[in-house]
Formats: structure tokens, sequence, C-alpha cells
């Protein structure tokens, strides 16, 4: 056999969640690691290469963790896929690793068995062996590899034990499928699977006693607890919140003072044209204002993946079910929705892990009302002009806090309707929870999902975002006006031209047409407004964009309509702000909503509601507001 | 009851892990339901161990060395029976 010049052989590794298959991942392919995003699949596999001890390549799938081939979600559907080979242009692996946690395997084998039953070659992986041997778990690897006709490698994969091991029973040519002799053809599957496991673990990991107490058991009872734990719950989140907020700071900063650096270089180093309007308009002020949110994203990243590895975020989804459950939805919906408040894309990738479908597109549907990071700088430039303060009070704080209440209180209310019109699910109350014992965080595995997350974000900056950077520049800079004035040269583009026809459209609310464009806008990225504005309102860029805000802040206060009277009284900004809490102003968000719901009608319909909702509540609150004299 | 027997009388006498003090060994003994695929799925089988961790809302139950947090409705399903 050649196998050098044949295509490297793939293996695929699977296991119940929190088996450990990702660490052994990372220990076997080493920095080679990235992550694969199959078109039209819903969930990731991870694909790397490694070694065998002969330097065979070979290609390793790390599948997302599931408890059984039933597909019950759709991270199992995809494993399942993968393993029978339906994912398209990817064949069957040609050697399945089952990743199992040696202190459990009355309950991991039950997939291994199902594995087997596909008959693809397998080999167990025994994971964890020291958590088994720590709770006295007597382990015979012999006798289970003797018993389910595989070869087995005891391992602890975070230790990197039993790597070398597992690579050696890795090397050509692959074992034969075991046959599975517990089916048994008079019997339910089910029942032969289970009294096999029982007699195997009888036989080869014999447990002294399974209830003792553990200090994970120690801590849970404090942050279970009816009271303890809701205290602990809030204050963790809180704190998570304000880090997320206030560390940022910093970075932030470097992208913003690199940003204006760069477009000051341009400035100086090119003539005046078209050319250098579209890189530092177009070009740096689009992508990089939206490059500026990359510290929050990767925080939010680093402290999400904190939680989950250390094992707390199951206990948060198991306090927060009381909660959820009063509009319809499970404590599984409670990471996504709360992912969402840096940015919907990662929340609704995250609604993954919900079996119920419609629980899922409820999920889906209004997370993009907690409101996104992207929403806070057109808050920031609206708060302090309503309350005639400057930045960094504690009544802007309030308000702030208001604008997130008011956001997530009509979702939840979205929420309550929409799942009551879906239907009762099929099988109705199915919460169901693994409470991992309380781990060491993996750093290794917290940075390089940070990074992951961090890269496919400026990815989408560098192609999406770019391009609609480009349009809107060409809208708002064509045709040419003769003049050479900025706010001129924009009434007579297209997009001004647009601006004076939806001019009667948002009259109702309290708009003139500069806001109604700058709203129009804001429909590629929220953030945009802001720049619009200052467009529009002939502000004049200065290196710091507080002073910016300021000045652009005093030109708005003086604004006012051809009548004399002003454009931002405190009711038309309360629309203003109103506006933002509610509309669906994110094209990237609607592009992963048509993908994870699996229809663009889902999407349209969202954006369609949530843009119309926040039409029809900045209308009411304008017309109300100003029939009572405000 | 050292012997499972399927007959009628046997389940009924049988008590639901809802229905478990917290803090007590029982024996699962029958799961009947529409959820119990999931539950076996999750380690919940026949003749296996538990000890009842919690009650409320979800019950968290100690089951072959792992905590699982499930929903009233599930443990419903469960039908156990004390060890002895």
């Amino acid at each position: 056999m050649n196998h050098a010049s044949a295509p490297p052989s793939t293996i695929a590794l699977i296991g119940n969640p929190n088996a450990g298959k990702t660490t052994l991942f990372n220990a076997l392919t080493g920095a080679n690691q990235r992550v694969g995003n199959y078109a039209g699949v819903t969930v990731d596999i991870k694909s790397g290469e490694t070694y065998t001890p002969h330097g065979h390549k070979l290609r390793v799938w790390d599948l997302p963790g599931c408890y059984s081939l039933r597909a019950n979600s759709p991270d199992e559907k995809i494993a399942l896929d993968a393993l029978t080979g339906a994912i398209p242009g990817e064949s069957k692996p040609d050697l399945v690793v089952c990743v199992v946690d040696a202190s459990n395997l009355e309950r991991h084998l039950q997939l291994t068995l199902q594995v087997l039953e596909l008959g693809v070659p397998c080999i167990l992986a025994l994971n964890m062996v020291d958590v088994a041997e720590r709770t006295g778990l007597r382990l015979d690897p012999a006798k289970l590899s003797e018993e389910l006709g595989i070869p087995v490698v005891p391992m602890q994969a975070n230790a990197k034990r039993g790597i070398i091991e597992l690579k050696q029973a890795l090397r050509f040519p692959f074992p034969n499928a075991a046959e599975h002799r517990w089916i048994d053809s008079s019997e339910n599957p089910e029942t032969s699977r289970r009294t096999f496991i029982t007699q195997l673990c009888d036989l080869a990991a014999r447990r002294p006693d399974s209830h003792q107490q553990t200090r994970s058991d120690q801590v849970d009872a404090i942050l279970l607890h009816p009271i303890y734990g809701w205290i602990a719950l809030l204050g963790i989140f809180f704190t998570l919140f304000w880090a997320i907020f206030s560390f940022a700071q910093i970075p932030m900063g470097w992208i913003e003072s690199g940003q204006s650096s760069f477009a000051a270089w341009i400035n100086a180093t090119m003539n005046e044209g078209d050319f250098r309007s579209l890189l530092v308009d177009g070009i740096i002020g689009g992508v990089g204002g939206v490059l500026m949110f990359l510290p929050q994203i990767g925080l939010l990243f680093f402290f999400i993946g904190l939680l989950e590895s250390s094992g707390y975020m199951a206990r948060a989804a198991y306090l927060m079910d009381s909660v959820m459950a009063k509009v319809g939805l499970s404590g599984k919906a409670f990471l996504p929705l709360f992912s969402s408040y840096a940015c919907a894309i990662p929340g609704i990738m995250a609604t993954r892990s919900i079996d119920s479908a419609k629980e899922r597109l409820v999920t889906i549907f209004i997370a993009p009302w907690m409101s996104c990071s992207a929403r806070l700088p057109v808050y920031f430039l609206i708060v302090p002009l309503l309350l005639h303060e400057h930045e960094g009070t504690w009544k802007q704080a309030l308000v702030l806090f208001g604008i997130y209440a008011l956001g997530t209180s009509a979702a939840f209310f979205v929420a309550k309707l929409l799942r009551s019109r879906l239907g009762k699910d099929l099988n109705p109350g199915h919460f169901l929870l693994e409470l991992p014992p309380y781990r060491k965080p993996q750093w290794s595995y917290i940075f390089r999902h940070v990074f992951d997350r961090s890269f496919s974000f400026v990815k989408k900056a560098g192609t999406l975002i770019l391009g609609l950077s480009i349009l809107l520049w060409a809208l708002s800079t064509y045709p040419k006006s003769t003049t050479g004035d900025a706010a001129d040269a924009l009434t007579h583009s297209a997009m001004g031209r647009i601006g004076a026809i939806i001019e009667p459209a948002v009259k109702p609310l309290g708009f003139d047409g500069r806001i109604g464009t700058a709203i129009l806008t804001s429909f590629a990225a929220r953030e945009v407004f802001v720049s619009s504005m200052a467009i529009l309102y002939r502000v004049e860029e200065t290196p710091d964009p507080a002073a910016t805000r300021k000045l652009l802040r005093e030109r708005l206060a003086s604004a006012s309509w051809p009548d004399g009277r002003r454009i931002f009284t405190p009711l038309s900004l309360v629309s203003l702000l109103v506006f933002f809490i509610y509309a669906m102003q994110c094209l990237p968000t609607t592009a992963v909503v048509a993908r994870e719901s699996g229809s663009w009608k889902w999407a349209l319909g969202q954006f369609l509601f949530m843009t119309g909702f926040a039409y029809a509540a900045a209308l009411v609150i304008f017309q109300v507001g100003r029939l009572i004299g405000y | 009851m050292s012997h499972f027997l399927a007959t009628d009388l046997e389940i009924d006498s049988a008590m639901t892990l809802n229905q478990v003090q917290v803090g007590c060994d029982v024996q699962i003994r029958v799961l009947s339901g529409p959820g119990c695929e999931r539950l076996r799925d999750l380690g919940f089988c026949e003749q296996l161990q538990v000890r009842k961790l919690a009650g409320g809302r979800n019950l968290i139950c100690s089951i072959c060395g792992t905590r699982m947090a499930i929903s009233r409705e599930l443990a419903e399903q469960v039908l156990v029976s004390p060890i002895g």
C-alpha cells in the first residue's frame, strides 16, 4: 500500500459532551487546527491534522458532543451525518475514535455501542482515567477491549497521557469494524444495549460508591441555593458586564487612534480625489468602525469560555430555567440570549444546543432585541443630549439600564406570544442538563476559542462589511454636486435624494430628512449612524472621538426645522432612542438568522417585524407625546 | 423487592422520582412516557441507582457519579423504588 500518495485518511472523534473530545483533538493536532465551517450546515465541525507514528498524515474531525445518534438536536444531527457520510463533499470517516469519560462508562458507552452498530472501524479512548481512579473505580481496559472487540486506550488527554498510545493504535491498517454481538433480533435494541453495558461495567469498571459527596457538590450547595445562588449569579454576571465594557475601552482606544492616524497618513500622502475619499471615508471609516468592537467581542468570548470551561454555565442555565419558563423558554435559552447583549451573531449560533426546534426558533427571533454593543455608540450620542449633561453620570447609567430593560422586556413579551402561537412541543418540559464537576479552566482551549471567533469576525469585516462600506460610500458620493460643500454633496447624492424622498415617512416620528438618511445608512450597521450624522450636520472629524461627539451634540442641539422649531426636542430624542432599541439594523445578523433557521422567510419576517415594530413604537411615542403637550 | 417483575402491581407501588425525598438513594424500575428515550441516552436506565440531591422546579440527581438536572415532567416518567 502506498499511503503517501493517497489522500489522508479521516478519523472522527465522537463522544458525549464533556468527555474531553476537544482536549484530545487539540492534543492530537497541536497548533495545526482550524475551524471548518461547512456551508449550508448549521454546526461547525473542527478539522485538523495529525501524523501516525510512521509519518502518515491523518485528517481529524472533532464532532459536536452528543448523547445519542438519534439526532435530537441540530448538533447531534450533524454528528450523525458526518459518521454516515451524509455531508456533501465529504466521505465517511475511515476510523472513529469514541471518546468516553472513564468515570461515567455506564452512560457514555451507550453512544459507543450505537457507533459500533453503524459498522465503522472504531477505537475506544478511555479518557479521564485519573478522575475515575480518584473516585475509586477499578478499570480493566483489557477486559473492555475483549468484550467490545475494539482497541481500548486508557488516557488522560488534559495531561497528554496516553496520546502516544492512541497514535500507536491509529496505525495502518485500521482495525476492522467490530461485530455487535449484543444485538439480539428478538429484543428491543435499547434493552440489549443496556443489558450489555450493565454486564460490561460489572466486569470492567467496578465502582464502590457512586454517590459520595464531592467538592463540586459542596460548591453547588451554595451556587445552586435558592437564595445565595441567585446572589452569586447576579454578582457574577454584573461583574462580567462591567469587565467587558471597562476593559475593552483600552484596546478600543488603540484601534481608534491607529485608524485615525492611518487615515491621516493617507490624507497626507495621497492627492485629493475620489480614490482617497473611498479609502478614508468608505473603507477605513466603514470597516474600522466595525473592527472597533473586536475587543468587546473577544472579551465576551473569553468570559463565556471561562464560564463554560469551569462548569458554571450549566449552573446558570439551571437557575435561569424558572425565569425563562415564564415566557415559554427553558434555561438553555439563557446563554444565547446573554451572548446577544454583546453581539446577536454568536448568540444566534449558540442556540444550536437547544433541543426543541420551536424554542430554538423563538430564541433566534428575539435575540436581536437584547441591546447589542453596536447600539452603544448611538446611545452614547443621544442620551447626554436628552439629559443636557456631560458623558458618564449616574443618571445616564440609569437611562442606559432602562434602555436595556425596555429591549429585553419587549423581547420576552414577544417570546411569550410567539411561543403560544407556534403550538406545544411534541415533548413538553424536556429540561435535562448535565451539571459537570467544576474544573480548572483550560486556558489553551479558551484562548484558541477567542482567537477563532475574533478571526471570523475580522474576516467578516474584510468581506461583507467592506463591500457594504464601498456601496454606501458610492451612494453618498455620486452623483456629485458642484459646490464642493460636504453637506450639499450629501443632499445631492443618491443617498441624499433617498433621504428627501423618505422625509414624509420619518416626519411623523419627529425626524427630518437628514436623520432619515442617517437611519437609512445605519441599516448596514447601527454604529454607522453616528458618522452619518456627523457628515450630515457638518461636523469636522477631530482625532478625539469624544470631542467629535461633543461638537456634534452642540450642532444637533441648535438644529431646527425651516419654521424655527427645534428638531431635537426631548420627545424626538426618545422616539429616536426607541427606534434604535427595536429596529433590526444588522445585515450580518439577518444572514446568520437565515442560515440558522434554514429559511429566508424567517429572517425576512424578523427583519420586517422588528423594523415595523420600531417604527410603530417611535410613532406612538412621538404622536402621543405631542398630544399630551411635550 | 430483590427481583424486578414487570407486574402491574409492582409498577403501581413504585413512586416517581418527584416523590422521593432529597438525599435518598433509589433504584430505577421503569421508564415510561414520551421522554424515556432521551432519559436513557443520558444514563437514566432501568436497574441503575440514583440519589436525589435537590428538589424544586428542576431536580438534581446523582447517577453513576454524574450530576444531572431534570425537569419535573421528566422525573414524573421515572418510576423508582427504595433500595433495600
